[in-house]
């Protein structure tokens, strides 16, 4: 049994940022559901802050309960004990100032690209031009002008998380992109594509991100701070920040001076939960 | 061009590659069309072997007076068309199951939408409309003549009966159906329950609400024809009811096959409707096995 990383003072962290204010707090988070009658712990005493305009990434093993962390921030799962906050109010509902981009891509399929992109905007009531304008635009920055009048199911894989992803950027009044391993199904080529492309569409923007994901060049490559987790029931096992200069050749990223320092540090964090995880099957 | 010029070899190339492009689109068209021909073919060879078994069998094998023969059924047809019979009967049920099946597609969706609504409300209900499902609308007729009269409104509520079900499963169906996530990412960004169910919820039940009105087109003609059978003095049912009573078989199958063709225009109606609305659905592969 590891000692939750909630439980060790997290100095380093907060010394780096030290003025800039939190968005997304959780705050002793546990989450219990109940399968068959079964209660079992998901979440056990989850401490996470995130700061405004930073980019976090959450990794940990397989089933560990970060995506739940995520669900939470959307206000589509309530905690079973402790508190989440998103401005120091806590999510009471559905949070609607967050955009979530999911694992599958959730475009509505009877709605074109350029339709699917102005989704958001309609449902926060912004006029059909305004938001017919902005959402071409933002098409345009990933590269499908072209493919603005295509359904998803005539798009690639890769165009299609495009479509996705800007859908949620394209929402002025969403301020945090929740991200639940938007890259996972696409093949190793297209999300090096992808990951170039979330960049620089994020810099500059002062916007904040939250990724889940279980690879970890991925979150090095994207990430102000890496959050690992402990195996199930969840907990923060440690973050550390990656100080890695921006902006960040994706493509070349391995050969960036200090990338195998944090590289190590994480696979170290990981491992002893991955032989954990692996002795509890052993033992099951 | 000078570049044609420069690089005789790539255009050489271009130009290969173009006439297999163009000769591969011309074998699948061929391909595709003398399909669709043979299907005609066949479909037109196994209803003239039908015909010519019905005639054959018809006055050797079986009494003729039972079953008639396509030649007498063709003449009848001819002649209750041309003296206005047919369609002054057909008039009558057309609007009866017409009227039905509107009812029943908009009281059947209608309900669905509105037992969504309430807490529980499918699973309350369930049972209740499990068993007015399951009963025979045909062993009701005397008694909707009996409640609602003789004239155009029991025939209605009939058709509209043996459609209404359906409609309100399949529609409940569609709801169920909708993915979770595409519900909580609409959600999050925020839009209303009204917004939700009209850019969500029923967009993604409507393949599941027009399977249903295909299927229970035949179920509105069902209901009209019922009806009239019970209690009328006018429409196809009567006229059937009418002709067998004096052993005009003949007749009898004139008006089914005006039935039958009236039955295929609606289906044909019904599809392109579906098509249309469905458009944003991937269409067949145009390559791999034919």
């Amino acid at each position: 049994m590891t000692i939750p990383a909630s439980l060790e003072p997290d100095e380093k962290v907060e010394r780096k940022t030290p003025h800039t204010p939190s968005v997304l707090e959780a705050r002793n988070v546990y989450k219990v559901f109940v399968a068959r009658g079964k209660a079992r712990t998901a979440l056990r005493n989850v401490d996470l802050t995130i700061h405004r305009g930073e980019f976090v990434c959450l990794v940990g093993p397989s089933g560990c309960g970060k995506s739940t962390v995520l669900n939470m921030f959307a206000g589509l799962v309530m905690p079973t004990d402790g508190t989440i906050l998103h401005d120091g109010r806590v999510i009471a509902g559905v949070n609607t100032r967050v955009g979530y981009v999911t694992q599958d891509d959730n475009l509505l399929p009877w709605r074109t690209a350029l339709a699917n992109v102005e989704l958001a905007l309609e449902c926060k009531g912004v006029g059909r031009a305004e938001r017919r304008e902005r959402a071409f635009d933002y098409l345009a920055r990933v590269g499908l002008k072209g493919s603005a009048e295509l359904y998803p199911h005539e798009l690639s894989g890769g165009m299609r998380k495009r479509v996705s992803i800007v859908r949620t950027l394209v929402d002025d009044s969403v301020d945090v992109i929740l991200m639940d391993e938007p890259f996972g199904p696409l093949d190793a080529q297209t999300r090096l594509v992808l990951q170039d492309e979330l960049l620089r569409l994020w810099q500059g923007t002062g916007r904040t991100i939250v990724f889940v994901t279980h690879d970890i060049v991925e979150a090095i490559t994207l990430s102000d701070r890496i959050a690992t987790f402990t195996g199930v029931p969840g907990s923060i096992k440690q973050v550390r920040d990656v100080t890695l200069p921006r902006p960040r050749d994706v493509f070349h990223i391995h050969e960036t001076p200090g990338f195998a320092t944090i590289y190590d540090a994480i696979w170290n964090d990981l491992r002893e939960e991955l032989l954990n995880e692996r002795g509890r099957d052993a033992g099951a | 061009m000078p570049a044609r010029e420069q690089h005789p070899q790539a255009h050489e190339a271009w130009a290969h590659e173009r006439s297999l492009l163009m000769e591969e689109e011309h074998r699948s068209a061929d391909h595709r069309r003398s399909r669709a021909l043979r299907v005609f073919a066949l479909r037109i060879g196994v209803l003239a072997g039908f015909l010519v078994l019905w005639s054959a069998a018809s006055g050797s094998l079986i009494d003729s007076l039972f079953v008639s023969d396509p030649i007498s059924v063709a003449r009848s047809f001819i002649q209750i068309s041309l003296n206005g019979t047919l369609w002054w009967h057909l008039r009558l049920t057309l609007l009866e199951m017409t009227l039905g099946y509107i009812l029943g597609v908009v009281i059947g969706v209608g309900l669905a939408i509105v037992i969504s609504l309430i807490w529980r409300g499918e699973q309350i209900v369930r049972p209740l409309m499990l068993g007015v499902f399951a009963i025979p609308k045909v062993a009701l007729a005397p008694l909707v003549i009996v409640w609602f009269g003789i004239y155009l409104l029991p025939k209605v509520i009939l058709a509209a009966s043996l459609v209404l079900f359906i409609v309100y499963f399949s529609t409940l169906a569609g709801f169920a159906a909708v993915n979770r996530d595409l519900v909580a990412s609409v959600r999050v960004m925020g839009a209303s329950r009204g917004a939700l169910f009209l850019k969500l919820i029923l967009p993604s039940a409507a393949p599941y609400i027009f399977s249903a009105m295909r299927i229970t087109l035949p179920g509105a003609l069902i209901g009209a024809i019922i009806g009239e059978f019970v209690s009328s003095n006018r429409g196809v049912g009567f006229l059937i009811a009418y002709a067998s009573s004096r052993y005009d078989t003949a007749q009898v199958f004139a008006a089914i096959l005006s039935l039958l063709i009236f039955s295929l225009i609606l289906n044909a109606i019904v599809s392109r409707l579906e098509k249309y609305v469905a458009r944003w659905r991937s269409e067949e592969p145009q390559w791999g096995p034919a």
